[in-house]
């Protein structure tokens, strides 16, 4: 979709700011914009690709039917760790565990959709954009809080995506570049002392009054590169942590995060994305090393959060596009599946199990039944937590799941 | 609307209309980007003529093709599967043949297999020979080769599959993702197929059907039904009227314009043709490569470069050369590893090329590859080349990176600003080429092809 001329000049507008005005302006300007966003609230989504085994993440333990169906891959009993008499965690998900423990995880139950998709990309592009296929779909649902956020308050940088790769559908925004950022150290334009920044800058964001729709997008995508590069590396250099977070991608990913939450930078929602969820094929090991590293990541975030006292006010979502069939197959793997629980993590969320385990006696062609939609509990964090009103965002009326302590 | 009768008709340029500028945009989609010399010699043709060289002809010579088995001998002898990206990368520079490797690189992309989880070079390599192999010929053969393929099978989880609990994997993906696209099957017709190849195995590094492990029984597959083994459930889904729809479509976008997606109306005259023809998919590329549509407003700079076709391009149209380790590196940071694709959808491509990393990581390849000694033009240094290739004031000098290196014009102050910085930048000349070289490639315009 072009950019009306308006769009365009407001999505430039901070990067005029700083090219031609010094330094300390600039940063007096960010330092006083933060003090403002000081003790907003913050999101941060973990993306957990490729559908994640709900059933052996969080386990009906004493049901014969979970046994009958999984005869390889079932949690042996003494393995689990309790939640109730009924249910518990898979033993490698003990930093979920310890998060429980502390009144800081939510487990939203048989979460899912109406005539659930089987293909990752589809599922995907389904939680991301709230819509079908044969629906319009030009943005995501954060791309589309964003742009409800940002007219209230202008922020320079109001979403983060942590990594290179493609960006996620959910973050796209029909006036705002979301920036994306692997690691901050090589997150910076590499020049020679003879070359100037302001050069590269001009010519880049110089009016081309006749371009297409897609040199616009390139042109307002490289000018928000550059801009958000130059402000990283301004206010990032303090940090400092006592943390050890595990040497995984998801723990680098959740430190960097934590550190940008630190330095005070306007971003309101953080995606970071960790894969490997679609076990097909020899699932236990994998599975285990999957659970281990969200568990570990998370709880170390939560930690760090925490001493520098942001764990009030950062809220985290982890979802999967679908979780997997109930019968394992001969593979020792379990294919593509549907309703699964979602985790919401937080010194305020609504901690415990919320919702009921779906019916293992009511399957739909061999698949669990959702009870309870994911637009639900999107309207449970736009309207209690980001403060926004879901229904515009959500394309529908969708009642909210609690998703913070009352 | 487009309509796909002038769509599709060959584009015959008038007399003096054919130019450097459009045989250039042609280069840069059936290849990587072609040299001031490859200009010269291209309009001395008609378009049709050099696209059915471009589809037809095989120019590698055997000198060339020892060549690079030789290296390709020299990696797998490592056994390190992380090798192979550069091995490729040579071949993108070197090859004369450019429309053969660009295409393996879409079916790369379509039948896209990660030595990240394959890990074993070797059948990573013969997968990407058969490719090449097949890369202009007959789909159907490569749908068929590549079901039997040791590395995709290994890929998609379905080295073992056995009767009591098929594994749906491989099934999904032939539907969702080789030959109909998402929405054209049901989850039972899934099932279905996924009976059909049980018994198919993969055992040391080589395909096996284990008569003991197949379920023999009657399947029903997209309204068919019969006692149907993988190879007939193959042909069912090759049958499938979505199919040709779902294949040229992938390929208009590819070689045409990332957006809009191309309506059916538009594709109907091609997918006609593909079906008559038995899926060859020489004569294809041949007409989209030269029809009206290909070389009108809808289609040229309506491309993101990939990082393949910015690193590589980038060398290519001056003459360059590099270190290619430190070429193969980078791209990593720009998105793309040829071996190595993100998922079983392969590249996305078009805008989601572009975010803030993959756009500060393009104009840090540019500048580390400029900063390299060993990054030459033509043999010599950048200066030495823009004389040659008579390029001599600074604004000449633009012009012909222009003309090389972009689809869509640039606007006259920024021209200027550019060559402002080849005549009064700092440093010695060849600094300031490069400077102002480095300057033109972080250009907007640069990313699109």
């Amino acid at each position: 979709m072009p950019l009306s001329r308006r769009q365009f000049v407001a999505l430039s507008a901070p990067a005029m700011m700083t090219f031609g005005a010094s330094t300390p302006r600039f940063l007096a300007q960010a330092a006083e914009q933060a003090k403002q966003n000081r003790r907003e609230n913050i999101l941060v989504v973990i993306q957990m690709s490729g559908g994640n085994d709900g059933l052996n993440t969080v386990v009906p333990y004493e049901n014969d039917e979970y046994r009958k169906a999984r005869p390889t891959l079932a949690v042996s009993k003494n393995d689990i760790l309790k939640i109730n008499d009924q249910l518990g965690f898979h033993p490698a998900a003990s930093g979920l565990n310890d998060l429980l423990q502390q009144n800081r995880l939510g487990i939203v139950q048989g979460i899912g959709y109406p005539n659930p998709n089987q293909s990752h990309f589809e599922s995907m592009d389904v939680w991301h954009t709230c819509l079908r296929k044969s629906e319009n779909r030009p943005d995501g649902w954060l791309g589309r809080a964003i742009d409800e956020m940002q007219v209230t308050q202008k922020r320079d940088v109001p979403a983060l995506h942590l990594g290179n790769r493609k960006q996620p559908f959910a973050l796209t925004s029909r006036t705002h570049r979301v920036p994306s950022v692997k690691s901050l150290k090589q997150f910076r334009l590499e020049l020679q002392q003879r070359e100037s920044l302001s050069d590269i800058r001009s010519n880049v964001s110089f009016s081309r009054p006749q371009s297409s729709s897609l040199l616009n997008f390139v042109q307002t995508s490289t000018d928000t590169a550059i801009d958000v590069s130059q402000k990283l590396q301004a206010v990032t250099s303090k940090y400092k942590t006592d943390v050890t977070y595990p040497e995984t991608s998801l723990g680098n990913q959740l430190k960097t995060v934590a550190q940008l939450i630190d330095a005070d930078f306007s971003t309101r929602i953080f995606y970071v994305e960790v894969e490997g969820f679609d076990t097909h094929s020899q699932q236990a090991a994998a599975h285990t090393a999957l659970l281990r590293q969200v568990g570990g990541a998370l709880s170390a975030f939560l930690t760090d959060l925490d001493e520098h006292d942001h764990g009030d006010r950062v809220l985290t979502l982890c979802f999967s596009e679908f979780g997997r069939r109930v019968t394992e197959n001969a593979s020792k793997g379990t294919d593509h599946g549907t309703a699964a629980p979602l985790f919401l993590a937080g010194n305020k969320v609504n901690a415990g199990l919320i919702g009921k385990h779906p019916d293992l006696d009511n399957l739909e062609n061999g698949n669990l039944r959702h009870h309870t939609d994911f637009r639900q509990v999107y309207a449970g964090i736009l309207e209690q937590w980001l403060n926004t009103s879901p229904k515009e965002i959500l394309h529908g009326n969708y009642k909210p799941v609690d998703v913070v302590k009352s | 609307m487009i309509d796909p009768a002038w769509a599709w008709s060959p584009y015959e340029p008038g007399q003096n209309s054919w130019t450097r500028r459009q045989a250039a945009h042609l280069f840069r989609r059936a290849g990587f980007a072609a040299s001031s010399e490859e200009l010269d010699k291209a309009i001395t043709q008609k378009p049709s003529e050099l696209v059915s060289s471009l589809v037809n002809n095989r120019p590698e010579t055997d000198e060339y093709q020892q060549e690079v088995s030789d290296l390709a001998r020299s990696v797998l002898a490592t056994a390190d599967v992380k090798k192979l990206p550069a091995w490729w990368t040579y071949r993108f520079l070197t090859t004369n043949d450019p429309l053969r490797e660009k295409t393996t690189l879409f079916w790369h992309g379509h039948f896209a297999t990660s030595g990240d989880k394959v890990t074993d070079a070797k059948l990573m390599f013969q997968q990407n020979e058969m490719l090449r192999e097949h890369a202009l010929g007959d789909f159907g053969a490569m749908v068929h080769e590549i079901s039997h393929d040791p590395a995709m099978l290994i890929y998609l989880d379905s080295a073992t599959n056995r009767k009591a609990h098929p594994n749906e994997n491989f099934a999904r993906e032939v539907m969702e993702l080789f030959c109909l696209g998402e929405g054209q099957y049901t989850e039972n017709d899934i099932r279905e197929l996924s009976r059909c190849f049980t018994g198919w195995e993969i055992r040391n590094g080589k395909f096996r059907f284990n008569r003991y492990q197949h379920d023999s029984g009657e399947k029903s597959i997209m309204g068919k039904k019969g006692k149907y083994g993988g190879e007939e459930g193959v042909k069912i889904v090759l049958d499938q009227k979505s199919a040709p729809y779902f294949i040229i479509g992938k390929l208009v976008r590819y070689f045409v314009a990332d957006e809009p997606t191309p309506s059916n109306a538009l594709l109907k005259p091609l997918a006609d043709q593909f079906v008559d023809g038995n899926y060859q998919i020489g004569p294809i590329i041949s007409k989209i490569l030269s029809s009206n549509l290909f070389y009108s407003e809808h289609s040229v700079g309506h491309k993101v470069r990939s990082p393949i076709e910015f690193a590589v391009g980038f060398l290519r149209a001056l003459n360059g050369s590099t270190n290619l380790n430190e070429l193969t590196n980078g791209m990593s940071e720009l998105g793309q590893i040829p071996f190595f694709p993100p998922n079983v959808k392969g590249w996305d491509g078009g805008r989601t090329w572009i975010n803030s990393s993959t756009l500060l990581a393009r104009a840090n390849l540019i500048r580390n590859l400029l900063d390299r000694k060993e990054t030459r033009f033509n043999q010599g240094s950048l200066g030495d080349f823009m004389d040659h290739l008579g390029a001599k004031s600074p604004a000449e000098i633009v012009e012909s990176w222009e003309e090389l290196y972009l689809a869509v014009d640039l606007p006259q102050e920024v021209k200027n600003q550019i060559a402002n910085k080849v005549e009064s930048g700092k440093g010695n000349r060849e600094q300031k080429l490069r400077d102002a070289l480095h300057l033109f490639c972080t250009l907007p315009e640069f990313q699109l092809s």
